[in-house]
């Protein structure tokens, strides 16, 4: 028997070699990333009164730290992150119905903190779980099933059920975020238009009895969004005062290390959630918009990088990371600029936090692994549900 | 080619691109609605916002909490706050730094070169982050600043308490003092970012710091645009730290102190082996925390501690590590009757030296103790007996056992900084030379010599160890308000050898010819059991008369040892460094310090009390009562 090439039974190889490899590698990216993460670091920089400590420096260390991860994980092949797709899911789902269980052992050992850390992890690693799962769902699915009202149904199971466990904790924030996410693919996979009408008119419908699910706090965040003069000491407070350092700043800005508000008037979590404030009011509308066109940049680079994918689960998951970082972006100053209620979602690359950090530099390095080998032909006969 | 294989991706990618397009949109459309909100908020309502900004500001700050106090066991204070002023600079609100720090100096004194320093501190740094420029105001200063505030703009007081150290010449080593912070304590806390916030550096004021510190207050105002407070809008108290109070017994270890103030340096430790709570740790020399606190304001003080001779900062009881000597043969023997190595009766001739291979190891009486059983061995303290018992165990097994016993580990006490000193073994010794072990430090271990080290306070456990038969850990903090003795775990080791163990240290005290005789109380009140040590420190020849070496080489003191004999209380251990012999120079130390120990006992001499006399209350009746009678 002559030796036959592996291709000609349509398995095509990817890239072989560390340097093929390497070569693909969407560098602009990485620079983007890089970009985006100065201004993190000079933003905390200013917020700590001019000092490398204790933020600015961690930071930039975090963003090297995770440019590392994305290369090495973009090494890995897609074939591997496929298989691991459903396990992962699976695990991260596991990991989020104990935490109650493990959370109030752990309670009653006075440990609130290591309970708080197990609290928020497994909901970080089910943002990159849920994509990877409905990246694999649809991988698997013929096309012309996508919209039948059963395999409809599966995804949004797969959806709701760590929503569940999230709204639970209760981190209203995360819960949204993935919402969002797994509905974002869907529509990306081709689910018929209708079921998305469908859902917001249904959302609309029942908005009455899920507000009566709702704690106490975030009723009262939903309230002063809705109406930030009404308590302007109290629960608008941080709303009204995002608001006056963001308006003071003016187009240009007050320059570096100057801005009054952000800098003497407390803002809560100015390190965390509010850096954009900080970073618009020092900056001016110029900086602020500046930076809103580098994040945009990034999103249409990752979504130009799905489009060159050549199977459903490599466009899928590319795809997911660029619609997370979109996600992370819009609700993040959206909420700072007053246009959304407070609910606690970081500004990717730039507010303070290692979490938050992980996740989208790992989802984005699980994306680089599809775009290094998109030419890799995935069949779908080789897969089972 | 390949791709055309699969026509359904074709499709599907078709599908894809079209939904990405229109999801691409969407994002675009919310991206511009963000744009358009940040044109509106700070293009065409700057105007606005920056009068609020401006005119009518709400101020958030922080209020530091007041930190908690350090009593000692019987409540004494040995830390406190003492109210105190300060002056302080906001240079955005000054504009003109150097014109109102001139202004400020003819108001409050202050240098030419503290002026530069500040100016240029200014320009480093955030203009919104207030600048302290003068600590300790007097209220003659309080009220001129006040008068003159129109024309120092930027300008003003407020209150800052200083810690202030009682008795701290007696307790500094363990109360510890606080400083600015350090790097390493940066955590997220927002009080740290507070100007002047201080922390714990060493001692409780470090190893408690999360008790002590409490938590911010917030205080709401609306200041102009100069800074000056409209009106006050709410306010968060602050919440004080928490009180700590120690295991120490002030009283009792300045006593102790005195007691060891005539060497240059030395240290003791008396721990209460029912609680495993360190009523005393000495460390001579002493250094008073009040010195370190106001670094700026008294920085030769400062250079003085950090250099000074026989650095007076290193707290000896818990930082020192020794070579532990013959004090370390209770573990030798421990760990040799544990490998079954050798039995209480065996006896082992020792005629001054001991061959291994081709080395000589001499025993510490050249001319031999003869043939010696564990008990003549113990209480002679000879040398040979316990080379030959380590060459059988092997130095694993003897590692284990003073692991066991307390060395070679630092303790969660309340303290920080404590050194675990060093158990050696062959993995260590890979670790740390990149050289294999050899037998002959295995005999030099046996006697506590070689490699080993140990801290004053690991000794002291060890003591309690053997004398309780509980692994007994300490603390410098009382663990709970409730007087229940804590459940300690029994140690490892053969019930008759950790007996005569005990036996043995009786002997060395009791019997004639034990090494330790000069520890026996001389008015036999009561009775003491313990081991000397003498520990070599460089290669000095022992033929050399020690008061003939240098000082630097003579030999370490040290005694450890336990009282009463038939229910043992206090455990304490005694080191002078370069003391000479542990018999002739620590044990009539540590008997002096046990006989304040006991004479300090609430319930008296003979009768030995069941519970902790540790309670301030119970404590202060007893001595009612006595002085009644």
């Amino acid at each position: 028997m002559a030796f036959v090439p592996a291709h000609r039974f349509g398995i095509t190889s990817g890239p072989e070699t560390l340097t093929e490899k390497l070569w693909r590698v969407q560098w602009l990216v990485l620079a983007l990333i890089v970009l985006i993460g100065s201004v993190g670091v000079s933003a905390l920089y200013s917020v700590a009164g001019g000092s490398f400590e204790p933020w600015a420096e961690q930071h930039a260390l975090r963003i090297a730290v995770g440019l590392a991860a994305v290369i090495a994980l973009s090494l890995v092949p897609v074939r591997f992150v496929l298989g691991m797709a459903y396990p992962v899911y699976f695990l991260a789902l596991a990991l989020l119905a104990a935490v109650p269980v493990i959370g109030i052992v752990q309670m009653g050992a006075r440990r609130w903190i290591g309970a708080g850390g197990l609290q928020l992890q497994p909901a970080e690693i089910m943002k990159i779980a849920v994509v990877l799962a409905l990246a694999r769902y649809y991988q698997w699915l013929a096309p012309e099933r996508v919209s039948r009202p059963m395999w409809v149904a599966i995804p949004l199971v797969l959806i709701a059920m760590p929503v569940a466990f999230v709204l639970k904790q209760p981190d209203l924030g995360t819960a949204i975020l993935i919402a969002l996410l797994g509905l974002g693919l869907m529509f990306l996979a081709g689910v018929h238009w209708a079921y998305f009408a469908g859902g917001v008119a249904s959302v609309a419908a029942l908005a009455p009895i899920l507000w009566s699910y709702l704690h106490d706090y975030q009723k009262k965040r939903v309230q002063t969004f809705l109406d930030p003069d009404r308590d302007p000491l109290g629960a608008g407070y941080h709303i009204l005062q995002s608001k006056i350092a963001l308006g003071s700043g003016g187009l240009n800005g007050k320059g570096f290390m100057s801005g009054t508000q952000s800098q003497l008037n407390f803002l809560p979590e100015k390190h965390t959630d509010f850096i954009f404030t900080m970073f618009a009011e020092e900056m001016g509308f110029t900086g602020s918009l500046t930076l809103l066109v580098l994040y945009g940049v990034l999103i249409a680079l990752l979504f130009a990088m799905a489009l060159g994918a050549r199977n459903q689960f490599s466009r899928l998951v590319i795809a997911g990371s660029s619609v997370t970082l979109a996600i992370y972006v819009a609700i993040n100053i959206a909420m700072v600029t007053g246009l959304a209620p407070v609910v606690g979602v970081p500004l990717p690359l730039v507010s303070y936090g290692g979490t938050a950090m992980t996740t989208l530099m790992i989802a984005i390095g699980i994306a680089m692994s599809a775009h290094v080998h998109r030419s890799e032909a995935l069949r779908r006969g080789d897969l089972s549900l | 080619m390949m791709f055309q294989s699969d026509p359904d991706d074709a499709a599907q990618r078709r599908q894809f691109t079209r939904r990405a397009f229109l999801l691409g949109g969407v994002q675009a459309a919310v991206g511009t609605a963000i744009a358009a909100r940040l044109w509106h908020l700070q293009v065409e309502e700057h105007g606005r916002y920056g009068l609020l900004a401006d005119e009518n500001r709400i101020n958030v700050q922080f209020v530091a909490p007041e930190r908690g106090r350090v009593l000692d066991r019987f409540g004494i204070v040995l830390a406190a706050n003492r109210e105190g002023y300060r002056a302080v600079l906001v240079p955005s609100l000054a504009r003109d730094v150097k014109g109102v720090l001139s202004r400020f100096a003819k108001v409050v004194p202050l240098s030419a070169d503290e002026q530069e320093r500040l100016v240029q501190r200014a320009a480093r740094q955030s203009p919104n982050v207030p600048l302290i420029i003068v600590q300790d105001l007097t209220f003659e200063q309080i009220s001129a600043v006040g008068v003159h505030a129109p024309h120092l703009p930027g300008v003003a007081t407020e209150a800052a308490p200083t810690r202030v150290y009682f008795h701290g010449k007696t307790v500094g080593h363990i109360v510890g003092y606080t400083g600015a912070i350090e790097r390493i304590a940066m955590d997220d806390d927002p009080i740290l970012r507070l100007p002047g916030m201080k922390t714990g550096r060493s001692g409780i004021e470090r190893g408690r710091e999360a008790a002590l510190r409490g938590t911010a207050g917030v205080v709401q105002s609306e200041v102009d645009s100069r800074g000056r407070i409209v009106r006050h809008l709410d306010r968060v108290e602050p919440a004080s730290g928490h009180d700590v109070v120690s295991t120490i017994d002030t009283e009792l270890q300045r006593t102790v102190l005195t007691t060891l103030s005539s060497f240059r340096r030395a240290a003791a430790v008396v721990l209460d082996i029912e609680t495993g709570e360190v009523l005393v740790s000495a460390s001579i020399p002493t250094f008073d925390p009040n010195d370190l606190i106001n670094g700026r304001a008294n920085p030769r003080g400062w250079q003085r501690l950090k250099t000074g001779l026989d650095d007076p900062m290193t707290n000896r009881a818990t930082r020192g590590v020794y070579p532990p000597g013959s004090t370390f043969k209770m573990v030798t023997a421990l760990a040799a009757a544990e490998a079954g190595v050798i039995d209480l009766k065996e006896k082992i001739t020792c005629d001054g030296t001991f061959e291994y291979f081709d080395k000589t190891f001499r025993c510490w009486k050249r001319s031999g103790h003869g043939a010696c059983d564990f008990h003549s061995a113990m209480k002679q303290s000879c040398d040979c007996y316990f080379y030959e018992i380590v060459r059988r165990t092997g130095i694993d097994a003897f590692a284990a056992m003073a692991r066991k016993l307390g060395f070679g580990q630092t303790y969660d006490c309340g303290l920080a900084g404590l050194k675990g000193g060093l158990v050696p073994d062959p993995d260590w010794k890979r670790g740390r030379f990149g050289k294999g072990w050899l037998g002959g430090e295995t005999i030099l271990a046996g006697i506590g010599q070689g490699y080993v080290l140990a801290t004053p306070l690991q000794l002291a456990i060890m003591t309690a160890r053997l004398a309780s038969g509980k692994s007994v850990t300490p603390t410098f903090v009382r663990r709970s308000t409730q007087e229940v003795a804590p459940a300690f775990a029994p140690i490892p080791g053969k019930p008759e050898w950790i007996t005569a163990i005990r036996r043995a240290l009786a002997a060395v005290v009791n019997e004639s010819g034990g090494t330790g005789a000069k520890a026996k109380p001389e008015d036999g009140s009561f009775t003491v059991a313990g081991k000397t040590g003498t520990s070599q420190v460089g290669r000095a020849s022992s033929e050399t008369a020690q008061l003939d070496l240098p000082w630097e080489l003579r030999d370490h003191a040290l005694f450890v040892c336990y009282a009463p004999i038939d229910k043992p209380r206090y455990a304490v251990s005694v080191i002078i460094e370069h003391g000479g012999g542990g018999g002739a120079t620590a044990a009539p130390l540590a008997r002096d310090i046990l006989e304040k120990v006991i004479a300090r006992d609430p319930l008296g001499k003979s009768a030995w009390p069941g519970v902790s006399p540790a309670s301030p209350v119970r404590r202060a009746a007893a001595t009612d009562v006595k002085r009644e009678s």
